[in-house]
């Protein structure tokens, strides 16, 4: 017979690392790790992803997300946009995220929201994430800029895609010209 | 690769080669860094690089700081090597509960101590390897989330940046923990395969 345990498995090892394994199921993991060199190498490629996503702060915010990083300290300049505008925004030496908010929308029906950001002089996409969340109470979409965002074009055309429960289907546009 | 042995301190066990002492198993390693001979550096060596990263690994799970994690990795390689040298690890072959315990340790202390503490001498830190870790481009990392279903990213930053279990995600998504759970180790290992193919520094 075998004393040879099993290896964990990919899965088992994001459970660990999001806290989702009971305390004797996470001991059990970790005693397993550090006596295994190949479950060991595993968990680091796991770790890798999960703890660059937890210092990471998602593109599109929630109203509960932005509190949630506001209590935690950061700071966070905020540059409140109208649909159409185009103007230049520096992006603050000792903010941490400059709060792109892009207003005046109608959400009070809205069933979808889509957003692109593309670069001015070029049109090439930047980024596109659909079914992003949104405020509907203040009318709002919460674009965090990040400094690392600093590498990217710096002229982008913010578009936003309202689709609601009648079936209308609204594109909304704000030019950011970024200055870091 | 064993090699003949002559000296009289190693009668009781083989003598290594500079290289074979890598492969050497954690009990030998043990057995060879107790001992004031010429390979008690290579084995020593050796160990630190084995366990660092599995001990800064734990550190990041428990204190979610990389420095912080990199204190802990410093204080308990030294703590496992003092114990070696003075014969204080009772069984060699299970060194890696040895090092665990002496993690959970020294994790406790460092919480009382909230601040971080100097738990080893600079000469012993200084003498130490630094763990090898991988650092992610956060461009690119962005750009692996974005290729994500939206419920499938949602997920993700629910469990890691809002830090919400399975179970509450599942009842925020009207959907069942195990969903949860699928969804997100596949969309973890997207995102991991994405970050390979985009060439991410791998340890």
């Amino acid at each position: 017979m075998s004393a040879v345990k099993p290896h964990l498995d990919w899965a088992g090892l994001v459970d660990y690392w999001a806290g989702d394994l009971t305390s004797e199921d996470s001991a059990a993991c970790e005693e397993h790790v550090f006596g295994c060199q190949a479950c060991s190498e595993l968990s680091a490629r796991v770790a890798a992803v999960t703890e660059t996503l937890r210092t990471l702060v998602p593109l599109v915010l929630t109203p509960e997300l932005l509190a949630q990083l506001r209590a935690r300290g950061l700071s966070i300049a905020d540059n409140p946009m109208q649909p159409g505008e185009r103007r230049e925004v520096l992006f603050p030496a000792r903010a941490d995220i400059l709060l792109n908010r892009l207003c005046g929308l109608s959400l009070e029906r809205a069933t979808r929201v889509d957003f692109v950001m593309r670069a001015e002089s070029t049109g090439a996409v930047l980024v596109a994430e659909d079914d992003v969340p949104f405020d509907r109470a203040h009318g709002s979409v919460l674009i965090a800029c990040q400094k690392h965002f600093a590498v990217l074009p710096p002229d982008t055309v913010a578009e936003v895609r309202v689709r609601d429960a009648d079936g209308g289907d609204t594109l909304t546009t704000y030019t950011i010209l970024h200055r870091f | 690769m064993l090699t003949g042995c002559n000296a009289r301190s190693y009668v009781a066990r083989p003598c290594y080669g500079l290289g074979a002492v890598e492969d050497a198993s954690d009990a030998e390693l043990v057995l060879l860094a107790a001992e004031a001979g010429p390979q008690r550096v290579a084995a020593e060596a050796v160990l630190c690089r084995r366990f660092a990263p599995r001990i800064e690994l734990y550190g990041m799970k428990h204190l979610r700081d990389r420095e912080r994690a990199r204190d802990l990795t410093q204080a308990v390689l030294v703590a496992v090597l003092q114990a070696v040298r003075a014969g204080r690890v009772d069984d060699p072959e299970r060194l890696d509960r040895f090092v665990l315990g002496t993690c959970r340790n020294t994790v406790s202390r460092m919480r009382q101590h909230a601040a971080r503490v100097p738990l080893a001498s600079d000469e012993a830190i200084a003498a130490l390897p630094v763990a090898a870790h991988e650092t992610v481009p956060l461009l690119a990392f962005s750009n692996c989330l974005s290729k994500l279903e939206s419920r499938a990213s949602r997920i993700l930053v629910m469990s890691f940046v809002e830090e919400r279990s399975a179970d509450e995600i599942a009842a925020l998504l009207d959907t069942k923990p195990g969903n949860v759970r699928v969804i997100r180790h596949r969309a973890l290992a997207a995102v991991r395969q994405c970050l390979d193919a985009a060439g991410s520094s791998r340890p």
